[in-house]
């Protein structure tokens, strides 16, 4: 059964692209998602078994998402990834670093490292 | 400008003559005291024209030697001067012998009073001299501080504007990244397909390198000080670039004096510091060379605070300061060029193979640390790095 990824990030170039890595390798089904504020509502629709979710948002911030997260019953089992460029690759390791309770991968990530991220938080 | 400075050279070598000089001066007034002595002779002292010209050497003798000068003058013409009392009496001129005496007054009068007049003179040159000093000191140290500022500001927008370009162009980056990736799984086993693939990806990961240069350069404001030795911190970031010394063929020759005093440091900056400039030396000397590193701790002297290190407001005369040496034998930087060496983007290196911000962040940091960095050629041939902390008391327990 294919794993669930729910991609949180304003610029859509980026979710697709994610989406289309992703989903070529064959066990992925993605939702893209380019607002915030809409992440919530999406993820409850989706069910996701992992989000990716950006910082810099202009609406809302990736942190202010992962509270609600954190605070909705029905999604706060839900791993979060952060894939966000306030971070560089060297201050990260190239399959995400656990800053403060969440990973970290650092933009521009390469897919073998993204997958490797998301299997190692789905157990795989 | 050039007339002034020889006139200024001419003054400064005539207003205080020294030991060949002085002698040849001394010679020369003797001189001249002997021959008007002797036209004072031969014209039997009645031409009272070459009786006045004794007052050329004597103000002479006082202008140079001041007041012991103009009275040894006055006192030798007087002499020569005295014997020609006797050879005009058989020419029938009354000259009474209080004239001869009032006449070697007189010569100790202006050869005195010129004495103390170039004296006063030469004191007043004195202190105009040290005033021009003083006031060209200060407006070179006025333009540095100026340029300082100039820098600072510079700096300061440019890390502000840095964090915001590196988040916008990370994610076109995240975006040709993952597209490549998506390719190379999805094309099928063509051989100069996967070679284009493999350069973007390259051009990806040196732009990922600038940005991370950027982020750097906007970030180093925090320090987590601590009063640490300086020579681990050395000795570590020597060991994290081995392998580009290696590459370089570059031997490494350290002189770490173990008696230094601590110094306060963030350590990681501090080793990204070293980090920098050691690899800018292995990459100056590509094709071999040597890396001498030494550490010493001195008293720092006026000469060292106004020429060596000019932005060295941060230190006192006096003041204990750690320094660190890093000699290369490289090819050095062109004189045009080390003005510019701190400025952000500027690079002496090959097209792909510097950001050009690793001096911007090295100076950032020693800036941070109220520290002092100084780059110059040396003469020797290759470039000497030198960098100043201020030294600290070592605690007890350490």
């Amino acid at each position: 059964m294919k794993k669930k990824i729910l991609v949180v990030d304003d610029e859509p170039n980026l979710t697709r692209m994610v989406r289309r890595g992703l989903e070529a390798r064959g066990d992925y089904l993605v939702m893209e998602v380019n607002a915030g504020n809409r992440a919530l509502a999406a993820a409850r629709n989706f069910r996701p078994d992992l989000v990716l979710l950006d910082v810099m948002m202009p609406d809302v911030d990736g942190g202010s998402v992962a509270s609600e997260f954190a605070e909705a019953n029905d999604l706060k089992h839900v791993p979060i990834v952060f894939l966000t460029a306030i971070v560089t690759r060297a201050e990260t390791q190239p399959t995400g670093s656990v800053i403060g309770k969440h990973t970290f991968l650092a933009k521009p990530v390469n897919l073998d490292d993204l997958i490797t991220c998301i299997e190692d938080h789905l157990g795989k | 400008m050039t007339t002034l400075h020889d006139i200024d050279l001419f003054m400064e070598k005539w207003r205080n003559p020294r030991g060949g000089e002085a002698a040849m001066l001394i010679v020369a007034i003797a001189a001249m005291i002997a021959c008007i002595g002797v036209l004072v002779y031969e014209t039997g002292g009645t031409a009272f024209v070459w009786l006045n010209m004794m007052y050329l050497p004597i103000v002479l003798s006082a202008a140079v030697f001041r007041i012991p000068g103009g009275i040894v003058s006055a006192l030798a013409a007087g002499l020569v001067i005295g014997p020609y009392m006797p050879l005009y009496v058989p020419r029938g001129i009354e000259q009474p012998a209080s004239n001869w005496i009032l006449r070697t007054a007189f010569f100790l009068l202006i050869g005195s009073f010129t004495g103390v007049l170039f004296k006063w003179l030469s004191m007043q040159f004195d202190r105009l001299k040290e005033a021009h000093e003083e006031l060209t000191q200060a407006h070179a140290e006025l333009q540095n501080a100026q340029m300082e500022l100039i820098q600072a500001a510079k700096l300061e927008s440019i890390g502000r504007l840095a964090a915001g370009v590196a988040h916008e162009v990370k994610n076109p980056l995240a975006i040709i990244q993952l597209g490549l990736n998506f390719l190379e799984a999805t094309l099928d086993g063509n051989r100069d397909v996967k070679d284009v693939i493999s350069e973007m990806d390259e051009a990806v990961k040196r732009a990922d390198g600038v940005i991370k240069g950027l982020v750097d350069f906007s970030r180093s404001e925090k320090l987590d000080l601590a009063i640490q030795d300086l020579n681990p911190i050395i000795g570590n970031s020597l060991n994290l670039v081995r392998h580009e010394l290696v590459k370089c063929h570059v031997s490494v020759e350290t002189r770490l004096d173990n008696s230094i005093s601590p110094v306060a440091v963030d350590r990681n900056k501090i080793q990204q510091v070293f980090i920098n400039l050691f690899m800018n030396a292995a990459q100056a000397m590509e094709n071999s060379g040597k890396l001498t590193v030494t550490t010493t701790e001195k008293e720092l002297s006026k000469k060292e605070l106004s020429g060596f290190f000019r932005q060295a407001h941060n230190f006192g005369e006096g003041d204990r300061a750690v320094m660190v040496e890093i000699f290369d034998t490289g090819p050095g930087i062109p004189e045009d060029k080390l003005d510019k060496l701190f400025d952000p983007f500027f690079t002496t290196k090959p097209t792909g193979k510097g950001t050009g911000l690793g001096l911007s962040i090295t100076r950032k940091i020693m800036d941070l640390h109220d520290a002092l960095i100084d780059i110059r050629n040396r003469e020797e041939g290759g470039v000497a790095v030198n960098l100043l902390f201020k030294a600290q008391q070592r605690s007890a327990s350490s």
